[in-house]
């Protein structure tokens, strides 16, 4: 049932034949991937296996570092209307808005935690005064953050614990009105507790955003995925879903072989 | 052993630190030593009433006022011309340059560095004499000669400063505002610049410093004993280093000597407040920038 839904709907964002040159040296090749809103896609392989170039190459942001080749295509879809974001879909600052990122580590901007959401808001979507408070308290309390950080919003960002900038990262997503959120190990650098919220938080998220996400836990990828492609060597191996996540000793013996 | 060698390091960087201190200390308190007696209105403003020279009414003779007023304009044209292109370089040079050029630009920076003085004096006297030959047969050494050659003195000081402390910023925040869409200018403007203001300050009061002080460079491009308040940028003008100079190498009198200490203590003065006027746009520049 829901294959057939899933195939009468178009995906978000699909990736074809994607292939990512680094001074010549192939890191991603042939990978092709989609992604359906309401759905957490998740990327798992070995480090090294170019499972951050593959998000980074949906936002363009491996193009900041020197000497990246890239070809194949990204497809978007937004408001009815899809293109190649390679071939000039839509400028590129509008882009790394539509497709939010979080890193490993949480990357507030050395700020008040107020001016980590007010500078985006005020930038791009010209938002002033009183309604400028409103959507960013509506942001905050979005990811849980509101009640931990009302009284103390002109206090540094860096002085938050690792968690909380994470969530202040997201909040700095969503404040964008994007329609694809990447997340780069986004639980990687927090304790237990921070990251099973980050989790929940996702799981919320996914209703209303198209999320693919790099985990390094299988654990946490069988609690959060809707389906998993394994990358090795920059080609993804193999592709699960609901069915292989079901069963944890069969996921692990997949996984190990994949691997 | 580790604790030992740890002392040693320790205790040496406690006594560079205090030997610092102490040098600072040991200068500033000969100069209030020897100058403290002469710091009065008659050694800014001579005979004349100090409120008819300030107001520009009557002349100072035999007080400091001119060369006062002749340091500060001095210091603030070559500013005005050395910190906004000194900046804009540094910014190129960090953010827009590719690497070949950089490092062939950066080449050029250090070379400019390392121009003595005296060698940017004797280029801004041999300039106006080229002038005066071709173009200009009116032109003379001048307040504007002498800004812009002490300008062309601290430049590459600002330059590298600037460049310096924008590439310091951990590349994870430097990339961090493309993640978010922004354009490399509002990058720029929105956190690079902010971060990196902390160093650029430097650079501006290392320029103001060195714009302040310099006596090799106005030597040859304006400066005279007596000249009044320059009426325009292109008059001769009087500077305090040059009359601290003047005094101490051809004092007539102990009296004219010590006026020459007070002289220097007024120098430090300006400096001083110069400083501290940049400290403080600086940090409610940062204030703006991180709060709001």
């Amino acid at each position: 049932m829901e294959e057939t839904v899933r195939k009468i709907m178009e995906p978000i964002l699909s990736v074809e034949n994607l292939s990512v040159h680094f001074s010549d040296k192939p890191v991603l090749q042939d990978v092709s991937l989609s992604l359906w809103p309401g759905e957490i896609t998740v990327i798992v392989g070995p480090s090294g296996s170019g499972k951050s170039t593959l998000l980074r190459a949906v936002n363009r942001l491996n193009e900041l570092y020197p000497h990246c080749r890239t070809s194949g295509s990204v497809r978007l879809r937004i408001h009815g209307e899809s293109g190649d974001v390679y071939r000039g879909f839509m400028a590129l600052s509008e882009l790394r808005q539509r497709v939010g990122m979080v890193f490993q580590t949480p990357a507030v901007f050395p700020f008040s935690i107020q001016k980590n959401l007010t500078l985006p808001l005020q930038v791009y979507l010209g938002v002033n005064g009183s309604t400028l408070t409103e959507r960013m308290e509506e942001i905050l309390r979005d990811v849980g953050l509101w009640e931990e950080v009302k009284d103390r919003l002109r206090d540094d960002a860096t002085t938050l614990s690792g968690g909380q900038q994470q969530r202040l990262c997201i909040a700095r997503m969503l404040a964008l009105k994007p329609a694809v959120l990447l997340l780069d190990e986004p639980t990687a650098s927090l304790d237990f507790k921070s990251a099973a919220r980050i989790e929940k938080l996702l799981l919320n998220l996914k209703r209303r955003y198209g999320i693919l996400a790099v985990s390094h836990s299988l654990a946490q990828t069988r609690r959060i995925a809707d389906r998993v492609c394994v990358l090795r060597e920059g080609r993804i191996v193999q592709e699960l879903d609901h069915e292989h996540l079901r069963d944890p000793d069969a996921f692990q013996t997949i996984i190990d072989v994949a691997f | 052993m580790k604790r030992v060698s740890d002392r040693i390091v320790t205790g040496a960087a406690w006594l560079s630190g205090g030997g610092l201190m102490l040098a600072a200390a040991v200068v500033i308190g000969f100069l209030i030593l020897r100058g403290y007696k002469n710091l009065d209105l008659a050694l800014l403003f001579g005979d004349t009433p100090w409120q008819a020279a300030i107001m520009g009414e009557r002349p100072v003779f035999g007080g400091i006022w001119p060369a006062f007023m002749g340091t500060f304009y001095l210091v603030f044209l070559s500013s005005a011309m050395a910190i906004p292109i000194g900046i804009a370089s540094g910014i190129y040079l960090a953010e827009y340059a590719s690497r070949r050029l950089r490092s062939l630009l950066g080449f050029f920076v250090d070379l400019l560095a390392g121009t003595p003085s005296i060698v940017m004096g004797l280029f801004g006297f041999t300039a106006i004499l080229f002038l005066r030959k071709t173009l200009l047969p009116e032109a003379q050494t001048c307040l504007f000669l002498a800004a812009a050659c002490i300008a062309l003195l601290v430049l590459p000081y600002v330059i590298r400063i600037t460049e310096t402390s924008i590439e310091a910023i951990p590349e994870p925040l430097r990339l961090l505002g493309y993640s978010v869409g922004f354009t490399r200018w509002r990058n720029l403007r929105s956190v690079l610049l902010p971060l990196a203001s902390r160093g650029m300050l430097s650079g501006a009061i290392l320029a103001v410093g060195r714009a302040s002080e310099d006596t090799a460079v106005i030597l040859l491009t304006g400066v005279v004993a007596h000249a009044g308040i320059p009426g325009s940028m292109f008059d001769k003008f009087e500077a305090l280093p040059f009359r601290i100079y003047y005094l101490a190498a051809e004092y007539r009198n102990l009296g004219e000597l010590d006026q020459g200490f007070a002289t220097s203590l007024v120098l430090l003065c300006i400096s001083g407040t110069l400083f501290l006027i940049a400290v403080c746009l600086q940090k409610s520049a940062e204030m703006r920038w991180k709060r709001r």
